[in-house]
């Protein structure tokens, strides 16, 4: 299967037993800095200003993202809203915080409507596998896990933020549990805590390596027996405001009739997540199709600021090979349980456990200089040494703790038990995003934000397993806080939008979509090449009716009625 | 020389690929997009199901769009699958609650088709079996690789809901499970203050500190 690398793999396996108990050597301090500020992808100045908004002329912005910020709106110029929908709360977003936020929000009598580009559940939630960390181990405590996040983040977090994220680790792990979670235990029936990296005690809780899976399952039928309102397969394409400078609803995009869907709602909640399929600098990605950063474009419409636009983190163990699995996540637990990173040589050459940004920089530098491997198809990587694992713990360890990434890899013939895996850093987090308060207030009236879309919490880098608590924590922080501050409902115009037309208009080669120039939000990855299109202008609202089957499908012989 | 290419039918129409391709990275390459619905192209969200044959005629079946290899001659159909109607779970799975919420439980004939149909390699069948028996953490084990992709309740010639069933089990044994205790509501006010002072660069070395000792240092 792999005989491309044979010799390689050979010197991995001649190492192995002399690297155990012999880990990589850590790379700290200046050191660490000199290796990020030479490898990591963001300090390589591919990055610009943009001449709009709020962050004019201040922050840089990655230069895909800047062309997103600086496009045209996908709405028709001359497209007036009409309201559709009238609700108390639109969530705008599928994943673990809209859902998490629409949980939260039963028993407050608002009427809840959710809208998802993709189904619910379709998100880079359901795609975390590696776990949520809590502080509930021996000699932890949320001011350690603060300590740990806070360095890893290199100080850049908002610390009023990530106090609070910290505090609420262990509520918030009850919480799962009562919507249904079940993680892993040991055999004293107390959690099972892996360490991250960066963690200084282990304080990692899992459902294998399908955490995010679990907590998304769940929370998704959870949420399918409350009275919420679930628009799926319905865009945001624009926010709406009353011209005085609060957000009142959203115009949507309704793919399935491909027309545009008003939606007038008294509190609006951001959380569309991240932006890895903007594939910045030409990596690949782990993240789910939808992430295209969306929900940064309209929110800064609307005059939110965008903090850490240049902050991503890229995973260390992204996927090399097959072509099929290039850019999949493969979890940081598999480091944490014991694989090391090693070379073409078979030599430890970093800490398996060094800070994300640390560790990617270094594979980064190790493929540059020429101690990487390459695949038939011109991909490089280094190796991820797990059968050291079944060597550590005993044959069958990496099936009972790791079965999706057995399972995945088996489909192509790859067993990790007996084969190492080829890893290259993969887009993984948007560690930037709106500017949040504690509350998940974005300082424009009407707008709130949570998840992987606002900024700041991570700082510059995050840890392992604090997404997963961002999510829980914050979307019911900001559920909380609609409910209590719920504005009464305004007009819905698109003034806002024109004002930030009316400045793009200004900035010299400005191209109007109408005129063939470029729009956003970009809604799906550019490889897939699905676009944005309307059957008319405006349509109604789509009325649901009896779906038909498409013509080159049989009728379902078992379908019900 | 020309690159090699792979040609199958998807809905009956022609797809020309590259080897290596899956359906869903061949489709998006041929501009066909949107016939195939996606979530996370990833293997975990079960949005992309199709149901595949083969030219060799070996035994096709049904699987994932976002996995499954491109090869020559082979024919998919899209094969997605709407969710079931979710069912409240109880505080501790029992046999009773389950065929209250899940009536068709003993409907299973045993013909396999769930197991078939799994593309997570999930012993779905005998996971009904096991549910009938009241084996519970066996059950919750089976399931843990489930992504609800729903393809087993669909090819259920008995309306059996065994991903749902999974689920409810599951949640049922979280339900049960001892509350965490709250955190001593937190006294440690003394520590925030000190984890906390000065500017962001004072904090950072108070961090560090921290975080190898694990408390404020004496």
């Amino acid at each position: 299967m792999m005989d491309w690398a044979e010799e390689s793999m050979a010197r991995v396996a001649a190492t192995r037993e002399a690297r155990i108990g012999h880990p990589g050597p850590k790379i700290e301090g200046e050191e660490a800095r000199r290796l990020l500020d030479q490898f990591h992808p963001d300090h390589r100045g591919v990055e610009r200003s943009i001449a709009v908004g709020k962050n004019a002329g201040t922050e840089k912005f990655p230069l895909e993202l800047a062309a997103l910020l600086e496009a045209d709106s996908l709405l028709p110029e001359a497209f007036e809203p009409a309201i559709g929908i009238e609700t108390d709360v639109l969530i705008i977003g599928g994943g673990g915080a809209g859902v998490s936020a629409a949980l939260a929000l039963q028993g407050s009598g608002l009427a809840v409507h959710l809208a998802t580009k993709l189904r619910l559940g379709d998100s880079n939630t359901v795609m975390a596998e590696g776990g949520i960390q809590a502080a509930l181990g021996e000699g932890d405590s949320p001011r350690r896990h603060f300590a740990d996040a806070y360095v890893g983040g290199h100080g850049d977090n908002d610390s009023g933020l990530l106090k609070v994220l910290c505090e609420s680790g262990p509520e918030s792990i009850g919480w799962l549990i009562r919507q249904g979670c079940l993680f892993d235990r040991n055999a004293d029936g107390t959690f099972r805590l892996r360490p991250g990296g960066g963690t200084s005690v282990p304080r990692v809780l899992a459902c294998r390596d399908f955490t995010g899976l679990e907590i998304m399952r769940v929370l998704k039928e959870a949420v399918r027996q409350t009275p919420v309102t679930f628009l799926e397969e319905h865009a945001a394409v624009e926010l709406t405001d009353d011209g005085a400078g609060q957000v009142t609803g959203a115009v949507l995009w309704d793919r399935k009739g491909q027309g545009l869907v008003t939606v007038s709602a008294r509190a609006v909640l951001m959380a569309t997540g991240g932006s890895g399929q903007l594939r910045l600098q030409g990596f690949p990605t782990s993240n789910h199709i939808g992430a295209t950063g969306d929900g940064l474009v309209l929110a800064y419409r609307q005059g939110c600021g965008i903090l850490f636009p240049g902050s991503h983190q890229y995973h260390p163990s992204g996927g090399v090979f097959p072509e099929a699995l290039a850019g999949s996540l493969v979890t940081e637990a598999i480091r944490s349980t014991g694989a090391q990173v090693v070379n073409r040589d078979g030599h430890a050459f970093v800490n398996e456990l060094a800070y994300r940004d640390v560790l990617a920089a270094a594979i980064l530098r190790e493929v540059s200089e020429g101690r990487g491997v390459e695949t038939p198809t011109g991909r490089k990587g280094v190796w991820l040494d797990t059968p050291l694992i079944e060597r550590k713990l005993g044959a069958g360890a990496l099936k009972k703790q790791f079965p999706g990434l057995v399972h995945r890899y088996a489909r192509y013939g790859i067993d990790p038990a007996v084969c190492p895996l080829l890893i290259y850093p993969t887009l993984h987090y948007q560690n930037g995003g709106i500017e949040v308060d504690a509350w998940g207030r974005t300082g424009v009236a009407g707008l709130w934000a949570a998840g992987e879309v606002t900024g700041g919490l991570h700082g510059s880098n995050r840890l392992m397993g604090n997404s997963l608590l961002d999510i829980t924590v914050f979307g019911r922080r900001a559920a909380a806080s609609m409910a209590q501050e719920i504005p009464v409902r305004k007009a819905v115009t698109l003034a806002g939008l024109s004002r930030y037309r009316e400045a793009l208009k200004k900035r010299p080669g400005f191209k109007a979509a109408g005129a063939g120039g470029p729009s956003a939000p970009g809604l799906f990855p550019e490889a897939s090449q699905m676009k944005f299109k309307l059957v008319q202008e405006q349509a109604p609202a789509p009325q649901p009716g009896p779906e038909t089957p498409p013509a080159f499908e049989p009728p379902d012989p078992f379908a019900r009625g | 020389m020309q690159d090699p290419t792979v040609q199958f039918k998807y809905a009956g129409e022609l797809v020309t690929a590259r080897p290596g391709d899956t359906l869903l990275s061949a489709l998006w390459a041929a501009g066909k997009g949107e016939s195939m619905q996606a979530g996370c192209g990833g293997g975990v969200c079960g949005a992309c199901t199709v149901s595949v044959r083969f030219a060799d005629g070996r035994p096709g079946g049904t699987d994932l769009g976002c996995m499954r290899l491109v090869e020559e001659g082979m024919e998919v159909f899209p094969c997605p699958v709407e969710p079931a109607p979710a069912k409240t779970p109880a505080s501790g799975p029992a046999p009773e609650t389950l065929r209250a919420s899940y009536p068709t439980l003993d409907r299973c004939t045993q013909c396999r088709s769930c197991t078939a149909a799994c593309p997570m390699t999930i012993p779905v069948m005998d996971s009904v079996l096991r549910m009938q028996r009241g084996e519970w953490q066996a059950v919750a084990e089976d399931f843990t690789t489930c992504i609800h992709c729903g393809l087993c309740r669909m090819v259920c010639e008995d309306k059996v809901q065994p991903h749902n069933m999974g689920l409810w089990v599951r949640r049922s044994l979280a339900l049960a499970e001892e509350e965490i205790p709250p955190v001593a509501a937190d006294v440690e006010a003394r520590e925030w203050d000190w984890l906390l002072a000065g500017d962001s660069g004072e904090r950072l070395r108070r961090a560090e500190v921290f975080r190898r000792e694990g408390r404020v240092p004496a």
